[in-house]
C-alpha cells in the first residue's frame, strides 16, 4: 500500500491505483442494512444535523447562503451518484454496502442544506456519470475522487461560515466525508489516510475538477458569481 | 497572504504533488511560530469575518492544549503497540501509518503553542497495546474520541485555527473508519457526527485509565 496517492482528482482515468489490498479485500460487511436503520438513521435523527441547520436563530446571511448552497450542489453530485449507483445494482459485498450506507448520508445531507436554504436554494443540476456507476471499478475510483474532493471542500469554507449553527453542522458533515473517504479508499485497495494533514481546496478549483468529469450536464441557477462563496480558502 | 494569493497557492501547483503539500505544511508552521498561529494564519479570513465571535488567541490557545493532550495520548498508545509488535496484517499496518500521523499532530500542535505546551502527562496502557483485540478496540474508542473532540472546538476557534485544526480533524475521521472497518464496525456510523464539549472529552480521557494522575 502507498502512502503517497494522489491528492483526489476526479479524473479517475488517469488515477493509478495500487492493487496491494485488492486481493484481500473485505467480505461483506457483518453489519446489516437493519442494523444501518437503527443505528445509522435513527441516530442521525436524533443527532446535531438537522436540529442544528434548521434550528440557527436567524437566517443565514448572504455569505452563508453562499456557502450553503455550494455546498448542497457538491452533496446533490454525490446522492445522485449513489443513488443511480444502487439503481444500477452492479455492486456486491462490502462496497454495495458502503454505496447505500453513503447514498443515505447524502441525501440526507441534501435534505439538511435544502431545508434550511428554503427558498434560497438553489436549483438542482442534472447529472450525467457516464457509466461509472454501472461497475465496480469505476464506481471505486470515482467515489474516492468525491469523497476526498468533499473533504477537501468542506475543510476550505468551514472557516469562512459566519453562523456558528452551521458551521457546527459543517464541521459535523465534514468529518463524515472523511469517514466516507477512508472506508472507500480502503475497499478500493488504497491508503485510507494520505498524510497526516489533509489540505482544503477552493471552490474556484473544486469547480474546474468537477467541470472536467463532464457529470455535470446542467448547472443550477445559482452559479453565477454572485452565488459564489466568497472565500474560497 | 491576500485572497488572491491563497487561491493561486492552492491553484497554481498540481495537486498529486506530495512535495507541494509539504511544503504547504512547512510554510504554516514556518507562520505560525512566526506570528502566532491565530494571528499568522488567517489574518486576512479574521479581517473579512465581521459576525459575532467571542474566539481569540488565548481561546486558541486553551483549545490547542486540550487538543495536545488527546493528540499525545493517541500518539503514546500507537508507539507502545508498535514497539509491543504484538499487532499483525492490515492492523500492523494501521497502527504504523496512524502512529506516524499522530508524531506529526503533536508536533504541529506543540510548535502552535510555541514554548507554552504544558508538560506531558504519562501514560498506562495496560493489555490495550498488547492484546490485538484490546488494542483494536481501544483504537476505535481513541480515534472516534480524538475527532469528535475537535469538532466539539470548531465553534470556539479563530477562523485562522480552525482552519489549521480542520486540516487534522478529516485525518481523525479516516483514521476512525479505517479501525472502525478493521472492528467490523460500520466506518461511518451516521450522517453527522456528534462532537463532544470539552467536559465530556475529559470524562472519556478519565474512563479510559490510560492517563497516569
Amino acid at each position: 500500500m502507498t502512502l503517497t496517492d494522489p491528492l483526489p482528482d476526479l479524473r479517475w482515468v488517469d488515477i493509478d491505483v495500487d492493487g496491494a489490498l485488492a486481493e484481500t479485500e473485505a467480505a461483506a460487511a457483518p453489519w446489516t442494512r437493519a442494523d444501518f436503520l437503527r443505528g445509522g438513521l435513527g441516530a442521525l435523527l436524533g443527532s446535531l444535523a438537522v436540529p442544528a441547520l434548521a434550528g440557527a436563530a436567524s437566517k443565514p446571511d448572504r455569505g452563508d447562503v453562499a456557502i450553503l448552497n455550494y455546498a448542497l450542489t457538491l452533496e446533490e453530485l454525490q446522492a445522485a451518484f449513489y443513488t443511480e449507483t444502487e439503481q444500477a445494482n452492479a455492486l456486491k459485498g462490502e462496497t454495495k454496502v458502503q454505496a447505500r450506507v453513503v447514498g443515505g448520508h447524502e441525501r440526507a445531507h441534501v435534505k439538511a442544506f435544502r431545508d434550511v436554504l428554503g427558498s434560497k436554494a438553489g436549483k438542482q443540476p442534472s447529472f450525467d456519470f457516464r457509466g461509472v456507476t454501472e461497475n465496480e471499478d469505476d464506481f471505486r475510483r470515482t467515489a474516492v475522487a468525491f469523497e476526498d474532493l468533499a473533504v477537501a471542500a468542506y475543510k476550505a469554507q468551514a472557516p469562512a461560515i459566519r453562523s456558528k449553527a452551521y458551521l457546527a453542522a459543517a464541521i459535523g458533515i465534514h468529518s463524515v466525508e472523511a469517514r466516507h473517504a477512508g472506508w472507500i479508499r480502503r475497499l478500493a485497495g488504497r491508503s485510507p489516510v494520505n498524510t497526516a494533514f489533509d489540505e482544503p481546496i477552493s471552490a474556484t478549483r473544486v469547480r474546474a475538477i468537477v467541470a472536467k468529469t463532464n457529470f455535470v450536464t446542467s448547472s443550477p441557477k445559482t452559479g453565477t458569481k454572485k452565488g459564489s462563496p466568497r472565500f474560497t480558502g | 497572504m491576500d485572497q488572491g494569493s491563497r487561491d493561486a497557492a492552492v491553484s497554481g501547483h498540481s495537486l498529486s504533488e506530495a512535495p507541494v503539500r509539504r511544503w504547504s505544511r512547512a510554510a504554516l508552521l514556518r507562520r505560525a511560530g512566526a506570528g502566532g498561529l491565530a494571528v499568522s494564519l488567517g489574518g486576512a479570513l479574521l479581517a473579512r469575518r465581521s459576525g459575532p465571535a467571542v474566539s481569540s488567541p488565548s481561546v486558541d490557545a486553551r483549545v490547542l492544549q486540550f487538543a495536545l493532550i488527546v493528540e499525545r495520548l493517541q500518539a503514546a498508545f500507537y508507539a507502545e503497540a508498535n514497539k509491543n509488535g504484538k499487532l499483525r496484517g492490515e492492523v500492523a499496518e494501521f497502527s504504523r501509518v496512524v502512529g506516524a500521523n499522530e508524531r506529526e499532530h503533536v508536533a504541529f500542535v506543540t510548535k502552535a503553542l510555541r514554548g507554552s505546551a504544558a508538560a506531558a502527562p504519562r501514560f498506562s496502557f495496560g493489555d490495550a497495546t498488547t492484546s490485538e483485540k484490546q488494542f483494536v478496540r481501544s483504537a476505535v474508542e481513541l480515534e472516534d474520541l480524538g475527532l469528535a473532540a475537535y469538532n466539539g472546538q470548531a465553534t470556539n476557534l479563530s477562523p485562522a485555527a480552525l482552519a489549521a485544526a480542520a486540516k487534522i480533524v478529516s485525518v481523525e475521521a479516516r483514521h476512525a473508519a479505517w479501525i472502525r472497518d478493521l472492528a467490523g464496525k460500520p466506518p461511518a456510523p451516521l450522517a453527522v457526527d456528534k462532537p463532544l464539549d470539552e467536559a465530556q472529552v475529559r470524562a472519556a480521557l478519565k474512563r479510559t485509565g490510560y492517563i497516569k494522575p
